[in-house]
């Protein structure tokens, strides 16, 4: 097994013990001072899972280029939330996300969701949706990623319902933290009661970014794709000393 | 977009070393989720506002408060259409197809109503954290384990204008070239407003090559990273922390012995059930009150100013 995807693996199994003993000092017979308190558990979970998500691009040599494309994709989403602010509804950030991550992987991919929730709302207002916005969005470019590994000839068909799945999901992501730490008591039908309630804008972000993926989506893809060759420098061997005629 | 939602103001808590006032904050938000009694998190929640009123901050609280007042309803509208166990039921309702039958109760209202008064509470500790940390001293401040990370952020942060910039002025050529944004069916100006973003995609990567010569142009990666500390670690830095950490362990002692939690279900306890649930309440409003204390006495009093 490669080095990277040992490292890798080992992330995971440490995120997962950490969240398992969460959930563990949670069920735990009252004696731990969290016990049931899930609202401060699910924050906890998923401050630890941004943290190993960051601590996968740390770990990983990065280039300028890949630092300054991140950061401009991530300007850009963000960008797309004021442009298209006179029609309600439409958010081109989580579009963005998306082609971002299936172009460049899902490292980058987290990296430029993570960031435009980040830095729109050091202009928009931090609050406690920064950290979900940032795992929502984060999620959406690793899976993204995912997906342009898996399938990189995915066809226009799959992109849209892949983008229109997105709309909800990032939604009901949303929804957890605010249904774990505000409603009791937690079960299906209210959880189902909480998604109704954002279920209109859910349906407009999806119906958006269908929109976005099937207006600019291959353009957008094209784009990325050639400034993703150009930041490709591969360091060719240095060419053999040809003899000169005195050595002959 | 051209403007920080920080503003610089000078007020005591802004000039607090940042993990500082990240520790208090932290410990502020932690204790409006840790506690469910109704007079804890009203306590926790004056607190804030005295902390807001104190940094200056009152106007975007207000904005927060605005849409924290729409949230904290729908938190008390949901509560009561999903439990229906509490002893008090105000109305028996229909039988709806994933809820079941439908009774309010009174006790699920009262706790709809702490959780959105936890909610404002929260609410507050963001509003009070966009009021007195710049985001370029957390940066700087994460800069040191994560600088990866933190690169990307501040690049991003300062580009953003920019690109806002782009996105105006390619719309400003638009319009002149006789585009009309107002106009036209939602799809037409949803193609419209496309157009833009494609613009300013071409830009901005044409931008994010140049960063990057730049960026090595000046050994970006060659080698291990230098950092320095400009922020000063003062005795108001000192004090803060140790009533934020002190607030924090007080906290966990009440929390241990029993206090901080209320009995909604299925009837509700009493408010005060013992002198030393109060006591302990007030203890930990003590220990968070200090900042807020200090503030109000760097700006009043020259001599302890001087001093912190």
């Amino acid at each position: 097994m490669p080095v990277s995807e040992r490292r890798l693996l080992i992330r995971v199994g440490l995120f997962l013990a950490v969240a398992a003993g969460l959930l563990l000092l949670g069920v735990w017979k009252n004696t731990s001072l969290i016990a049931r308190n899930w609202g401060l558990l699910a924050a906890l979970i998923l401050l630890a899972a941004l943290v190993f998500l960051y601590l996968g691009f740390e770990r990983r040599a990065v280039s300028a280029r890949e630092i300054g494309v991140t950061a401009v994709l991530g300007a850009v989403a963000a960008a797309g939330r004021v442009a298209f602010a006179a029609i309600p509804g439409m958010q081109p950030a989580t579009f963005v996300v998306i082609v971002a991550g299936f172009v460049f992987g899902p490292r980058t991919g987290f990296m430029v969701g993570a960031t435009a929730a980040v830095i729109s709302n050091f202009f928009l207002g931090q609050g406690p949706w920064t950290p979900c916005q940032m795992f929502a969005w984060g999620l959406a470019g690793i899976t993204a990623g995912w997906l342009g590994i898996l399938k990189p000839r995915v066809g226009r068909t799959e992109m849209v319902l892949f983008s229109f799945a997105w709309g909800y999901l990032f939604g009901w992501i949303m929804n957890l933290w605010f249904w774990a730490a505000f409603v009791r008591p937690l079960n299906w039908p209210s959880f189902l009661t909480t998604c109704a309630a954002s279920f209109p804008f859910d349906t407009l972000h999806a119906a958006g970014n269908v929109i976005f993926t099937l207006l600019l989506g291959k353009t957008f893809y094209r784009m990325l794709m050639r400034f993703k060759r150009r930041m490709t420098v591969s360091v060719l061997p240095a060419p053999a000393a040809v003899p000169k005629d005195s050595d002959v | 977009m051209e403007r920080l939602s920080y503003e610089e103001k000078g007020v005591f808590l802004q000039t607090l070393h940042t993990g500082v006032v990240l520790v208090y904050l932290g410990v502020l938000c932690v204790l409006a989720l840790l506690f469910s009694h109704p007079l804890y998190l009203t306590g926790i929640f004056i607190l804030g506002a005295l902390a807001v009123i104190v940094s200056e901050a009152v106007e975007k609280w207000e904005m927060y408060l605005r849409m924290g007042i729409w949230m904290a309803l729908l938190i008390m509208i949901i509560n009561p259409l999903v439990f229906r166990t509490g002893k008090t039921v105000l109305w028996h309702g229909p039988t709806v197809p994933v809820l079941g039958k439908l009774d309010i109760c009174l006790e699920a209202i009262c706790y709809g109503a702490a959780m959105g008064i936890r909610l404002l509470a929260v609410l507050t500790v963001f509003c009070l954290y966009n009021a007195v940390v710049h985001p370029d001293k957390i940066l700087s401040l994460f800069a040191r384990y994560a600088y990866k990370s933190a690169l990307v952020v501040s690049l991003a942060t300062r580009m953003l204008p920019a690109v806002a910039r782009d996105l105006a002025n390619a719309r400003e050529v638009q319009q002149l070239r006789g585009v009309d944004y107002g106009s036209g069916s939602l799809r037409e100006r949803v193609r419209k407003h496309s157009w833009l973003l494609n613009i300013v995609l071409s830009s901005s990567l044409e931008r994010a090559l140049q960063v990057a010569e730049a960026m090595q142009a000046r050994a970006f990666g060659t080698g291990p990273r230098s950092c320095y500390r400009r922020e000063l670690r003062r005795p108001r830095d000192l004090l803060c922390f140790t009533a934020g950490i002190l607030a924090l362990l007080f906290s966990l002692l009440a929390k241990f012995k029993g206090y901080g939690d209320y009995t909604y279900y299925p009837q509700m306890g009493k408010l005060v059930e013992s002198s030393s649930s109060v006591i302990w309440l007030g203890i930990i409003l003590i220990s968070l009150s200090l900042p807020v204390v200090l503030s109000w006495g760097w700006k009043h009093c020259p001599y302890l100013r001087s001093k912190i």
